[in-house]
């Protein structure tokens, strides 16, 4: 009995809901290629299911049609080609225009097809009738269910003001909700996970340090790097495309490859030096670092000299920081540490420490990612072929609208860089953010976790409604128990989904979204070394009773009064508007290939001597003034972090290549390919356990919240004070047949967070299990 | 005739699996059906370790000991490659017995494996696995030109892999599909010497025309006849033993219930 029966009685923290709804395709039988037959075209189904000998192959079969679009199975946003025959899509490839996918795609980008016709999605507007977490509903007309909510958060309003709306949003739509909705409303509250639980540390560390966030597309120059040091970053498994492609270029090439991670991952197996660190330990080793590049001249002087102020104060800072030092707390040889920032020095400035994406570790994480920008700058990176560009944002007008109610600070990986102004922006009834920055952190985007206690505890003022746009809180947040509380205690819930995620269950309203092929988009614009302008035109109309997340924003802004901000007169025609300031239109964007490419300036040779760096003196700061005057740290300390309880191990967790999030687990063709996840224990530490590879086991956490049983791969490629895991699995959601109770929820283990004093992030590699037999 | 074939590029592959979901997709491939398997591999005692990805497909044996066994000649050589024509396999299942990379295996009764995209080549496209390759690991082509650019990737690869080499030149009279591997190829528990588990030649000499009347039966019959067909075959390979034909059969078998 390992799946969801268990699994239910193990997670019991977690209350189980069942979705109970009428009608039956929404139901598991519908699964069999008969039972879709009303509400898809037959045929797909029976292609995306794999019917037995087909007589022709796809492609065979009619006229293909092709379609520009931009992927949403991650947040990368590749480019793709969708070929569509007959009225059913059967291909997706990558689009050979565009910047990113170069003409190739992932797994999960291929899943896109079979993710669209997944026999479990939304398929109807819906309004509770059980209680909040019962998932029981009742199908409804849109125009009832959007009647309904406008009603519900005009009467929040009323009682509370603008600012007790929450807004979390992720995917591509997030636009609509999180920030023209959010703003528009006048709530400060709109937050996108892709912040505070990935990249805030990451890029507000970038902020304080050289003036501008990294921005979406990590601006590394692989084309000319030379030596490239990879911290906890997994390329291969985390499978961003373009950087997979970068990636085996310069490898080929003969780059060095430097990996820092306790775990063996694939590009470890890659590498030339592997270091497989303590866990929480990084931040000593890049001071190390940072110690033997200046103790041994091997730093860029001249490049500091112009572009960097604070050398002096680092130089001092890190005097006493010696690979001895470092080791004894890193557990890596000293010899290991010198050689490895020997190699970077030889071939700076062609050598960089790649930020990385999630960066939310321990708590320290600002602090950690400021020690690999001052590396980066004594490589002198910044600026430099075979280093890191400066990303330029593409330009392109938006569609007229008022002003916004409130300024936005949603954040998000698709997000512009913004200012982030001195003085906090307030709402129509005098409210700023209500998740504690300023106090309990110093800058960044809103926090998404520092908004559930708000939710519970009306501090320091009430939240009362939330708009869940694609983002799957109860397997994102840390602390879902918590974050159920919120749930219930709100007065109103709004789901907009693709899939009956989790949380679903917990919404007052379901609004079923088309998905990414199914839907015109507002037009993607990305900031890059050639900056770009992407299309996203549907391939096929919306499968059942399903509309875009634009439209859904748009129906929902005029029933509360914000139709202002919705003038257009209909997708197309927004779409034309915004592209008259390039020139163009639909049609041209489509025979440009869906792309049209501007010209950035990459290189310090293109500023013509003025400073491409925003901070306030134009100059790299290696001593931040911002941080001693906000109380922090000026330069990088080494903290240590809480060591693993006896008999626990420290949790750790990443990607597979075929997932994204806890999104696409339940995806057919995904599923199969990986259908559940493993706990990587060290193989020695499983033998004295008496646990075996293969192996089913329970996990425990330091507060007792337990998984769903789990497959032990007992393996060479971990240290013995951790655990691995891939994220995303262990969901609790009766409506996503295959994912229900697979594997174990990393999530779910992560009772506990640290906030990063800097940026707001959930450090959430604080957490430790053991290894339980019993009850699997 | 022209021969083709696939580069495999082991140093550039980091185990992505878009091959495999792309061939999944392209050829609409059913659940639990798939023509390539990625494999981890792992040498050495932490923190001491090698590794990599097997990618479990198949070779396109030069001398296909599938070919060779099958008694309904669903497996065929076109262009250098072992194709596939499942309408009329019959479900005998020696194919899977015979390949001494134990590729082939049984799909809703019937042998499955990849064709190298027989029909997607013909339509005007590449391989679906070639064409999505993040790593670029893969390419499809003329198999002179495939082998030289094989060597080429190789010779480069010495820079960092001192025993990098070509695996497929000789091998089970060379392979259509060309492996550029960082290092030997036990390392991915790959054979050196590939070798079928018996003589396949002795097999289609003596067994087959023995055997063709129940496999034919067992097209008509379907899954029963299978399995009389699959236990004549077993029979028929222990009595060339016990002859003194062939050998090493029963040790596959035992080897088989070890695993």
């Amino acid at each position: 009995m390992r799946r969801s029966e268990s699994f239910e009685k193990e997670v019991g923290i977690v209350a189980r809901v069942k979705l109970d709804i009428t009608r039956r395709a929404f139901l598991k039988g519908g699964l069999a290629t008969g039972g879709l037959a009303v509400m898809a075209p037959t045929a797909s189904i029976g292609a995306v299911n794999g019917m037995l000998n087909a007589q022709d192959p796809w492609y065979r079969e009619g006229a293909i049609e092709t379609t520009y679009n931009v992927c949403d199975v991650c947040p990368w946003h590749c480019g793709i080609v969708v070929q569509t025959v007959n009225g059913v899509v059967r291909k997706i490839d990558g689009n050979p225009k565009d910047p990113k996918s170069r003409g190739m795609l992932c797994a999960r980008g291929q899943g896109g097809v079979s993710f669209m016709y997944d026999p479990d999605r939304l398929q109807s507007p819906m309004i509770r009738t059980g209680e909040r977490g019962s998932g029981q509903f009742r199908e409804v007309t849109w125009e009832e269910a959007l009647d309904y909510t406008a009603a519900a958060l005009l009467d929040i309003k009323d009682k509370y003001g603008e600012e007790s709306l929450a807004v979390f949003a992720h995917t591509s739509g997030d636009h609509w909700f999180a920030d023209h909705f959010a703003q528009a409303w006048g709530t400060p509250n709109a937050a996108k996970p892709s912040s505070s639980l990935c990249l805030s540390p990451r890029d507000e560390a970038a902020t304080l340090t050289y003036g501008s966030a990294v921005g979406g597309h990590e601006p590394v120059d692989w084309d000319g790097i030379q030596a490239m040091t990879l911290i906890g970053s997994h390329i291969g498994e985390d499978a961003r495309n373009t950087v997979m492609q970068d990636f085996a270029n310069a490898h080929a090439r003969g780059a060095k490859v430097i990996v820092v991670d306790p775990r063996f991952s694939s590009v470890a197996a890659k590498a030339d030096y592997w270091l497989p660190i303590k866990p929480g330990t990084d931040t000593a080793l890049m001071l190390a670092w940072m110690n033997v590049l200046i103790a041994e001249d091997l730093y860029d002087k001249a490049y500091v000299a112009e572009w960097a102020e604070g050398f002096d104060d680092l130089a001092a800072h890190v005097a006493e920081f010696t690979p001895d030092w470092a080791a004894g707390i890193t557990d890596l040889p000293a010899a290991q540490i010198r050689e490895t920032a020997q190699v970077m020095g030889a071939n700076l400035p062609r050598a960089a420490v790649i930020p990385g994406r999630h960066t939310v570790w321990y708590g320290n994480d600002s602090q950690r990612m400021r020690a690999t920008y001052l590396v980066n700058t004594l490589l002198g990176a910044y600026g430099r072929e075979g280093g890191m560009y400066f990303n330029k944002s593409a330009y392109l007008e938006t569609y007229p609208h008022p002003p916004y109610t409130v300024a936005g600070s949603s954040g998000g990986c698709s997000a512009e860089p913004g200012e982030e102004t001195a003085e906090l922006p307030l709402g129509p009834t005098g409210k700023a953010r209500a998740d504690g920055v300023r106090e309990s952190f110093m800058r960044g985007p809103t926090a998404m976790q520092e908004l559930i206690d708000p939710m519970i505890s009306g501090d320091p003022y009430p939240i009362k409604g939330l708009i869940a746009y694609g983002v799957n809180m109860l397997n994102s947040i840390p602390n879902p128990q918590k974050t159920i509380e919120a749930l219930k205690a709100l007065e109103f819930v709004v789901a907009i989904d693709v899939l009956p995620q989790e949380h679903i269950a917990w919404a007052d309203v379901v609004l079923p979204e088309a998905t990414y092929l199914e839907r015109y988009e507002d037009l993607l614009t990305v900031s890059h070394r050639t900056p770009y302008i992407a299309l996203r035109e549907p391939a096929v109309d919306p499968l059942y009773d399903t509309k875009p997340g634009w439209w859904i924003s748009r129906e929902l802004g005029t029933r509360v009064g914000l139709d202002a901000f919705y003038k257009w007169e209909n997708i197309e025609e927004y779409i034309d508007k915004r592209l008259i300031s390039v020139g163009s239109n639909i049609e041209g964007l489509r025979e440009e290939g869906g792309i049209i490419t501007q010209n950035g300036k990459p290189y310090l040779e293109d500023f013509d001597g003025s400073s491409p760096f925003g901070t306030g003196s134009g100059k790299i700061q290696l001593y931040s003034q911002d941080l001693a005057e906000a109380g922090h740290e000026a330069m990088p300390v080494y903290e240590p972090v809480d060591e693993p309880p006896t008999g626990f191990f420290r949790l750790l967790y990443g990607r597979s290549p075929v997932h994204t999030f806890a999104k696409t687990q339940n995806t057919p063709v995904l599923h199969d390919i990986d259908p559940e996840n493993e706990i990587w224990v060290n193989a020695d530490a499983a033998e004295q356990l008496g646990v075996a590879d293969g192996d089913y086991v329970m996990l425990e956490n330091q507060d007792g919240a337990r998984s769903g049983p789990v497959k032990v791969k007992a393996t060479e490629r971990i240290r013995r004070d951790a655990v691995y895991m891939v994220h995303g699995f262990g969901q609790n959601a009766p409506g996503l047949t295959n994912a229900n109770g697979k594997g174990a929820s990393d999530t779910k283990l992560q009772t506990r967070y640290k906030l990063d004093p800097i940026s707001g992030g959930a450090g959430m590699r604080v957490n430790f299990v053991r290894l339980d037999k019993e009850g699997v | 005739m022209s021969q083709y074939a696939f580069l495999l590029d082991l140093g550039r592959c980091i185990g992505c699996q878009a091959c495999v979901a792309s061939c999944k997709v392209g050829n609409e491939l059913g659940i639990g059906q798939q023509y390539i398997e990625l494999i981890e591999k792992t040498h050495g005692e932490f923190p001491n370790l090698t590794g990599g990805w097997d990618n479990h497909r198949c070779y396109h044996c030069g001398d296909a000991a599938c070919i060779a066994v099958c008694p309904t000649g669903s497996l065929f050589k076109e262009d250098g490659l072992t194709r596939l024509d499942r309408s009329t396999c019959s479900g005998c299942s020696y194919c899977t017995e015979a390949c001494p990379y134990d590729i082939p295996v049984m799909w809703e009764g019937k042998s499955s494996k990849c064709d190298g995209c027989a029909d997607t080549v013909k339509a005007g496209g590449s391989p679906w696995c070639v064409g999505t390759c993040p790593s670029m690991a893969l390419e499809y082509g003329p198999r002179e030109e495939i082998r030289a650019e094989a060597h080429r990737r190789a010779d480069a690869l010495r820079n960092r892999y001192p025993n990098a080499q070509v695996y497929g030149e000789t091998q089970a009279g060379g392979l259509g599909m060309l492996v550029v591997m960082p290092d030997d190829p036990e390392l991915l528990d790959i054979p050196i010497d590939p070798k079928t588990p018996f003589m396949a030649q002795a097999w289609q000499k003596i067994v087959q025309p023995a055997s063709v009347g129940i496999t034919i039966g067992a097209a008509v019959v379907a899954g029963a006849a299978a399995v009389v067909a699959r236990r004549r075959h077993e029979e028929e390979l222990d009595e060339l033993e016990a002859a003194g034909v062939i050998s090493g059969h029963g040790d596959e078998k035992e080897q088989e219930e070890d695993e």
